[in-house]
């Protein structure tokens, strides 16, 4: 915490309120020239809806996936948290570990991202029974 | 002298649909006698009689059409639907080959790794080869225009230049092709990906080499006077099929090689 509290003076950090690195703020970076823009908090509250639909099939869920980690962000951890949910509905372990991959992925070099997120979603792993690729030994392939 | 009193063609009595029919059946026969006893005999049999039969089914078209007559009017304007309704059900062909590609990319199963490209699969780069493919046959569309107004203007010449140009871009486009699934660090056993790029590519390259031919022999016939100015249709076909060539590649690039990378 106190590692992520200088790093978001030395930033400039907008609020020292978050405990939490800026980078993760999932801004739907589209710069129109006009029409209504998407805030950060109903692109999340949509993302959040679109993988808590109780009868998501698989294929819904790849392709949100697919379609969530095209963008240029990170997801934010209440986002990764309905797409567990929706893994553990469709019985797919496997695409629940990979998307723990895609975020480490998707954090580039901001490597204080992954174990941040990881954090957030402890208590999450721990109910559903989804091993890290860390703890599996898979992450240094 | 008997006279017909409309001015529709009433072929007479061939024997190259039978001839095809046949080619068609030691083709898919011997196709399976290759798989199972090691023989491409048959196989081949089959594949001399197609183009025997191709040769010789068109060569008597250009005959019945230029040479005496038959080609009138409402004869062209059947020929037209006819060319019209076959490169759409080559749509339709395509179009199932995209259904795959997209059915596979938009959604990629866990056993790909959950993405695409697939993990492991290097994709080639969208800027390189398969960019200058496009100009070529972008460039290709042109100069097949260009041609057609040559033909319309009665610039015999003109005519020869730009449609020979637009062959050697066709041939350009697939030295390029070939060069390119040479060196194409997957292949066609690659999972998916592999299928998907070279079954849709793979028939579009398939399809540039039947335009090209179709174009070489309107090359052949302009510089053996068949076309007139007013009438070509001949040439216009092959000019709608080249323009379909071309907007498949589009829709390819597009898709599998820019999006899909």
């Amino acid at each position: 915490m106190f590692r992520a509290a200088l790093r978001l003076s030395v930033s400039g950090a907008r609020s020292l309120t978050r405990s939490r690195p800026q980078y993760t703020a999932s801004v739907a970076a589209r710069s129109y020239s006009h029409g209504k823009q998407e805030t950060d908090e109903e692109f999340d509250a949509r993302w959040v809806t679109y993988f808590s639909k109780p009868d998501i099939d698989a294929w819904e869920l790849r392709k949100g996936m697919n379609t969530l980690i095209g963008y240029d962000l990170v997801p934010e951890p209440k986002i990764l948290e309905a797409a567990l949910r929706a893994c553990r509905r469709l019985n797919d372990l496997a695409s629940a570990i990979r998307i723990l991959e895609a975020v480490k992925d998707k954090s580039g070099p901001h490597k204080e991202i992954y174990p941040y997120v990881l954090q957030e979603l402890q208590p999450t792993l721990n109910e559903l029974g989804i091993p890290t690729p860390e703890e599996l030994g898979i992450d240094k392939a | 002298m008997a006279h017909q009193a409309h001015a529709y063609h009433m072929v007479d009595p061939s024997p190259w649909p039978l001839t095809g029919a046949i080619a068609a059946l030691l083709m898919t026969s011997g196709l399976a006698v290759w798989f199972h006893f090691h023989s491409t005999t048959l196989m081949t049999l089959g594949l001399i009689l197609l183009l025997l039969t191709m040769h010789q089914w068109w060569r008597d078209i250009i005959r019945e059409g230029t040479f005496q007559g038959h080609h009138t009017p409402p004869v062209q304007k059947g020929l037209r639907y006819g060319m019209i309704l076959f490169i759409t059900s080559e749509v339709f062909f395509f179009l199932g080959f995209f259904w795959a590609f997209y059915h596979s990319s938009l959604a990629p199963t866990p056993e790909l790794g959950g993405c695409w490209p697939p993990t492991g699969i290097t994709p080639l780069d969208p800027f390189e080869v398969p960019l200058l493919n496009t100009a070529v046959l972008l460039a290709s569309g042109v100069t097949v225009t260009w041609t057609h107004h040559s033909i319309m203007e009665g610039e015999r010449k003109q005519a020869i230049q730009s449609l020979t140009l637009t062959i050697l871009l066709g041939l350009y486009f697939t030295a390029l092709q070939a060069m390119e699934y040479y060196e194409a660090p997957f292949t066609i056993a690659d999972g998916v990906y592999g299928s998907t790029f070279f079954v849709a590519t793979g028939f579009h390259g398939l399809h540039v080499i039947i335009g090209s031919t179709f174009l070489a022999v309107c090359l052949l016939r302009q510089i053996q006077y068949h076309f007139t100015s007013e009438h070509h249709f001949g040439f216009e076909a092959a000019a709608w099929y080249w323009h379909f060539v071309d907007v498949v590649w589009l829709f390819l690039y597009v898709s599998i090689y820019w999006w899909g990378s």
